[in-house]
């Protein structure tokens, strides 16, 4: 064809795309009798094993919500954006809910990975941001707008710190560290810690697609610890890493990051293995009202009991504290932000919530043990 | 609106590392597979210098270049020994071991815990802060990297490097130390592609090793066979579509975890149906 | 030194699973002469095709699924071929377009499976643990036993089978050049489909095997090929033997090098045995 048409469909073609892509962006302009809150969460890849329930979560309660009446009136309304765990999805899922959807308040990310970028860029918009999941200590005091009702993962590190070097008397622990931002910040702090009391820290580090473990665990038991400490993320790791331990026949005393311990196939599968493994993790009181009514409702619009309950708790937690946030200021990201430094002890069903100055949730971990494929708190001896 | 400027913003970004493997790539000849690794290095180095070191924008990317021609100086005189698909092969190796030190070397990278809060940049107190002024600052540079790729392609040295894609033997029977060409063109693509991730480090203020992965280079070789090697129109043209393709395929509405799926699958149908039926892409003129 | 015999014992393991993908990656290599980046996924088609059958089949005897499951890698190893690679080699097309082409596959395949079956980690066993040997103080498993004898069992039947049989004979002839076999009258495509049959089989079988001894998921493929090409390479391109040794070689070379180098630096060492072989014997151990 001429030159001519060649230029003619090219500006033709060009026009279709930005029209497209235009109009699928901006159809989401809605009205303004809804309140519209955003959510990153990894709804896909390997993540979206969390991610999935979160959504169900945070669906239960915004469903619960809008039937009772809504926030001052109106309904709510969710936005949700895949983080997918990873900082470019994060930041790309805040830029579109900041600047596109024009929300004043997100609940996310989940993981720490899609949190940490979208943090500026929501302080930037003045939106705040309530993490229920997201544990790095990198998030501590990172920014005004932002807040979490999870734990971060620094205070399960000084919990395990202590009680190995304290109470279990162990001086030399092997850490097998999956290379996610969870693992490997998990590793430091608990190195860290157990290092400050004196101790001795060996790490095998791998990153994820890592599928035999045999000479890595191989390595750590012929160093003699004292105990092995596992911190892994993925599912697939974590099975792995645990059949080979059981064909290596070694059966060290061991610790746990609260990843596995959230997990309740793991400790089902291998109930036998993880028999006496301490962990710290953030355990809500399962025989709070609060908590039951939070699982019994789930269970009754999913027909199951929600996976990674300790998770699950905060993040129906975080859709009700920020709605009475909203209730109480008004929905504005900067008030919202103001607001969420006075959170003291209200009462959700993880428990009573109390968020300090540097946005972190106050009160944390609490030491557990895994007894009969169940995980309980831990008594010292 | 704004989502609109943050993609053009990414299309700027990947423009410039089509542009930077295209003249690697489509013009020499030479099929790299590691251009994600200097991507890497350059994006590292201004970001530590940045957040550690309070260095402007600027002066921490032109060290990023400069730290990145010593890397990519060393890199390619191993891979002088090399040419077609051991070419393709050793280059994988080289960027996954690059790879590896971005994750192992903690002390240095923070491994895959990243490094976030890296500052937006700043010229003579005007910080690009907003995304529109930044969108501005990234177009510019591609048109810079553009006017330069241009200047190559058009001069006698890009002359030689097309002769040393279509018959290196022959060329050295001329004289020409088809080596010392096929390094700086090496090294000059390394630059443009550190230069690349200076800007995609100051505009996502958070980086971490996953983006410069093996997958990282394989999705930079998909956006410059698609619009076309040895066509620096190509490049654009090849990143504009890539970067589209993805909010294409969530409107059309699949379901998210379908949805990323797709993308991949549309990728590799692209890639067979461009070998097969189109090798010089959307408006190459060099085929494979 | 107590650990000694279980890091030799890791070691084999490791060797008999690069082994069983390198060994179809060079025969492939062998008669094509282009790197088959696709051979990957077959591993993952295989695994996850006796998952299906396991899962919902029942009763379905779990030999009998697995051969289901090589039969089908191998179809679609064949059928890729039909379908892509010879209508390229028909235009002659050069080393980097099949590979590419062949990356494109890749990422097809896999993303296909990770629609069908979720990007979930599953396992194949259905028991959580199983029988645990202890041979001269080093524990190996059931499967992992099979693995080495079924890598030395295809490796031996192969070898027997080009050795002997006039297929085998005609497939020496095509590897050894292509033109000059189809002038003396054999059926090149036919034979290379066969071989890309025969190929993908093995991987496939290995994929299984594997599934067996640590899960599966859809993105198994990528680890295993690397893994894969860098036995094959270093072992000797083109040659079966060449597999064998170069799976042994690199299994060694990872367990031993997590003992004395930190366990993080695993691939990176894997990837420099690749390059310091490139450099200094390209042609790998056995030059065939």
């Amino acid at each position: 064809m001429s030159k001519t048409q060649k230029i003619v469909w090219w500006t033709l073609g060009a026009v279709v795309v930005v029209g497209l892509v235009a109009w699928g962006v901006f159809r989401n302009s809605g009205s303004s009798n809804v309140i519209k809150i955003g959510s990153i969460e990894p709804l896909t890849g390997g993540a979206a094993v969390y991610g999935q329930p979160v959504q169900d979560t945070i669906e239960l309660a915004v469903a619960q919500i809008n039937a009772a009446g809504g926030i001052n009136g109106k309904q709510v309304q969710m936005i949700y954006e895949d983080g997918k765990c990873d900082g470019t999805d994060g930041a790309n899922a805040a830029q579109k809910l900041v600047n596109v959807d024009g929300v004043q308040a997100i609940i996310g990310g989940f993981c720490s990975g899609e949190t940490i970028p979208a943090v500026p860029i929501a302080a930037a918009g003045k939106v705040v941001m309530l993490s229920p999941g997201a544990s790095s200590p990198a998030l501590t005091g990172i920014s005004p707008y932002f807040f979490r009702d999870y734990p971060s993962d620094a205070f399960q590190a000084t919990v395990m710190g202590n009680i190995a070097y304290n109470q279990k008397g162990w001086r030399t622990v092997a850490v097998m560290e999956e290379q996610t931002d969870y693992g490997t910040a998990l590793t430091n702090a608990f190195s860290k810690s157990f290092e400050g009391y004196g101790g001795k820290v060996i790490v095998q580090a791998f990153p994820s697609a890592t599928a035999d473990l045999r000479s890595f665990l191989t390595t750590l038991k012929a160093q003699q610890p004292d105990a092995l400490f596992i911190v892994t993320q993925t599912p697939a790791v974590s099975d792995d890493l645990f059949d080979q331990l059981i064909q290596l026949g070694w059966r060290p005393p061991l610790l746990i990051g609260d990843i596995i311990s959230g997990d309740p196939a793991i400790i089902q599968k291998y109930s036998s293995q993880l028999e006496g493994a301490i962990g710290a993790t953030f355990l809500p009181n399962a025989s709070d009202t609060a908590y039951e009514a939070f699982i019994n409702a789930y269970q009754a619009k999913y027909g199951g009991v929600p996976p990674y309950q300790n998770y699950m708790a905060c993040v129906f937690d975080a859709v009700n504290l920020l709605a009475a946030g909203i209730k109480q200021v008004g929905y504005d990201g900067a008030a919202l932000a103001t607001w969420s430094r006075t959170v003291s002890n209200w009462p959700g069903a993880s428990g009573n919530i109390t968020i300090g100055s540097d946005g972190d949730r106050a009160g944390g971990d609490v030491p557990i043990v895994i007894h009969g494929a169940q995980v309980v708190p831990y008594v010292a001896q | 609106m704004a989502y609109l400027i943050h993609l053009a913003i990414l299309i700027s970004i990947y423009a410039i590392l089509g542009l930077s493997l295209n003249l690697v790539v489509g013009y020499t000849g030479l099929l790299s597979m590691a251009q994600a690794a200097f991507y890497g290095v350059g994006a590292y180095a201004t970001a530590l210098l940045m957040v550690n070191m309070g260095w402007n924008f600027f002066a921490a990317a032109l060290f990023g270049m400069a730290l990145t021609a010593v890397v990519a100086f060393i890199i390619g005189m191993v891979m002088s020994k090399f040419d077609g698909d051991y070419y393709a092969l050793a280059s994988l190796g080289l960027g996954v071991i690059i790879y590896s030190i971005f994750l192992n070397w903690q002390g240095l990278t923070n491994g895959p815990l990243g490094i976030p809060g890296i500052p937006r940049p700043n010229l003579f107190g005007f910080a690009f802060f907003d995304n529109l002024s930044f969108l501005l600052l990234s177009a510019f540079f591609v048109l810079l990297t553009y006017l330069a790729s241009r200047f190559i392609v058009n001069s006698s040295f890009g002359r030689i490097l097309k002769a040393v894609r279509e018959d290196e033997k022959a060329i050295q029977v001329f004289g020409y130390k088809t080596l010392n060409y096929k390094l700086t063109i090496f090294v000059i693509g390394a630059m443009m592609a550190a230069f690349a991730g200076s800007l995609y480090a100051a505009y996502i203020t958070y980086i971490d090793p996953s983006t410069f992965s093996v997958n990282g280079s394989i999705f930079i070789i998909a956006i410059i066979i698609l619009g076309g090697l040895a066509s620096l129109r190509g490049s654009l043209i090849g990143a504009v579509f890539l970067v589209l393709l993805p909010e294409f395929l969530r409107f059309v509405g699949f379901p998210d975890e379908i949805a990323a799926q797709m993308r991949q699958a549309v990728y590799g149908l692209l890639l067979i149906l461009l070998m097969l039926y189109r090798p010089q892409g959307l408006v190459g003129e060099y085929k494979l | 030194m107590s650990i000694l015999p279980q890091l030799i014992a890791n070691s084999l393991i490791a060797a008999g699973t690069y082994a069983l993908l390198a060994i179809g990656f060079n025969l492939i290599y062998g008669a094509t002469k282009f790197f088959n980046l696709a051979h990957g996924v077959m591993a993952a088609v295989g695994g996850y095709t006796v998952f299906f059958l396991t899962t919902t089949f029942a009763q379905m005897n779990v030999v009998v699924a697995a051969a289901i499951g090589v039969l089908v890698a191998a179809t679609i190893g064949w059928g890729l071929d039909r379908v892509v690679y010879r209508a390229l080699r028909k235009r002659h097309a050069s080393n980097m377009v099949l590979l590419v082409a062949s990356l494109g596959a890749f990422t097809v395949i896999q993303a296909a499976i990770a629609m069908i079956f979720t990007s979930q980690f599953q396992t194949l066993s259905s028991v959580a643990s199983e029988q645990v040997f202890q041979v001269a103080g080093a524990s190996i498993t059931e499967t992992q036993i099979i693995i080495m004898l079924s890598a030395i069992l295809v490796f031996a039947l192969l070898w027997i089978f080009l050795k002997t049989t006039m297929f085998g004979k005609q497939v020496r002839a095509v590897s050894d050049d292509e033109e000059v076999a189809r002038i003396a009258g054999v059926n090149t495509e036919k034979v290379l489909g066969w071989i890309f049959f025969i190929g993908s089989a093995i991987a496939g079988l290995g994929g299984i095997l594997i599934g067996f001894d640590t899960g599966i998921q859809p993105t198994m493929g990528m680890e295993l090929l690397l893994k894969g090409v860098i036995a094959a390479i270093v072992g000797g391109v083109g040659s079966i033997s060449g597999a064998i040794l170069g799976a042994l070689l690199l299994g060694f070379a990872e367990n031993f090098g997590i003992w004395k180098i930190s366990g993080e630096w695993k691939d990176a060492i894997a990837f420099g045995l690749l390059i310091l072989f490139l450099i200094f014997r390209p042609k790998g151990i056995i030059k065939s």
